[in-house]
């Protein structure tokens, strides 16, 4: 009832113009932005928000596949290291080697048993462009081929190779062309019967 | 402007529902029949005819697309624009102290007594509404001087109780129990106001 304390003041007549200025501005279309915005906000929302579900989705099923290989290669990776440095069949050969004038290191933990060689690659120089490091396999029959390495970085390589069977006499590595070559035609690094 | 003589309880209500239904000819009505009086209640709080004119303005124009939020069943719709009325003077009061700070100007306008609010010149009892403005001014002045004054600050200004306390120096409990009895009393004597007669 305290709201009839307005009636308190003289009454006042507004000017004549008052009238009409105050019509105008109620019964002026106004502008509705809040629906198109809602619109619009819902519509983004819809489809930001299901192509970053299905972005979300994509990404997660690839990195849990990553994750995956990459654990099962780790855990096939300190299987393979702990045979060679644990077996008792392992041998252990460091090759001293010169590429581009700078000195690195070959090894090779070689297991008979498992007719496995594991083999680290230290200080090699990084191959020009068209060019890859080639190890070799010293058997009764020759060179076979035992792997293909192109080092475009100066980093350390590490490899895990199945043995020919019949036996390896010693390891070779020559530098060949980028996809390899059936038998030994460039450069040779190191040549070394075991 | 065509003046109406009556707004009845039944009348506001007519007028609310054509309102609702968005009769632009009820809000013309409307505007005829209670404008005076707003104009006459927002100039008392800003003294300032250009910007009460503003406010009357957006008072109705508030009326006209919130008057869905009038909710009948809590009371006749005039006193409800007059709370509008009075909430945007407030909030357009308290824009000018912001911009002003003290300046002379609004203690000028200040200095004026607001326990003095003179009953409307008998040439204005044509105005509608004009019995209810005398019960209002009667039920006012049954309250005593200093209940007047604090529901005048309160009112008019917008003053928060401590303000109110600042103002006339006295404790802040003191002002509160004045503001509350003087409410009590002016529910009283103006709740038989229902009617808007001639």
């Amino acid at each position: 009832m305290t709201d009839w304390l307005g009636m308190l003041a003289a009454p006042r007549n507004p000017r004549p113009d008052l009238r009409g200025r105050m019509l105008a501005r109620a019964l002026a279309p106004r502008r509705r932005w809040g629906g198109p915005l809602a619109a619009a906000a819902l519509i983004t929302l819809a489809v930001g928000g299901g192509g970053g579900a299905w972005w979300a989705y994509r990404t997660i099923d690839a990195l849990t596949a990553e994750r995956a290989a990459l654990a099962a290669r780790v855990q096939a990776l300190e299987d393979t290291v702990a045979t060679f440095i644990h077996g008792p069949a392992t041998r252990l050969i460091q090759i001293p080697v010169s590429t581009g004038g700078r000195v690195g290191s070959v090894t090779i933990f070689a297991d008979s048993a498992r007719h496995r060689w594991l083999v680290r690659c230290d200080g090699l120089a990084p191959n020009a462009r068209d060019q890859a490091y080639q190890l070799w396999f010293i058997t009764g029959r020759g060179m076979s081929t035992a792997a293909v390495m192109p080092m475009d970085e100066d980093r350390p390589m590490v490899m895990a190779l199945e043995m020919p069977p019949g036996g390896v006499l010693g390891a070779a590595m020559s530098i060949e062309p980028r996809a390899g070559s059936a038998s030994p035609s460039g450069p040779m690094v190191f040549h070394r019967l075991l | 402007m065509t003046s109406p003589k009556r707004l009845s309880q039944e009348h506001q209500r007519s007028l609310e529902l054509r309102l609702k239904a968005g009769d632009e000819h009820a809000l013309g009505e409307l505007f005829d029949l209670v404008a005076p009086w707003i104009l006459g209640s927002v100039l008392h709080i800003l003294h300032d005819e250009d910007e009460a004119e503003e406010v009357v303005s957006d008072v109705f124009v508030q009326v006209w697309r919130h008057i869905h939020q009038h909710d009948a069943g809590r009371g006749p719709l005039v006193p409800w624009i007059l709370s509008i009325a009075r909430n945007r003077s407030l909030d357009a009061l308290r824009r000018r102290r912001r911009w002003w700070r003290k300046s002379a100007r609004l203690e000028q306008a200040h200095a004026v007594d607001v326990g003095a609010i003179p009953p409307a010149a008998p040439h204005e009892a044509a105005v509608p509404g004009w019995p209810v403005h005398r019960e209002v001014h009667a039920a006012l002045a049954a309250l005593s001087e200093e209940q007047r004054r604090v529901v005048l600050l309160s009112y008019f200004e917008g003053l928060s109780h401590g303000e109110i306390a600042q103002r006339l120096h006295q404790p802040l409990g003191t002002v509160k129990t004045r503001l509350r009895s003087a409410h009590q009393r002016l529910t009283e004597s103006l709740r038989h106001l229902k009617d808007w007669v001639e």
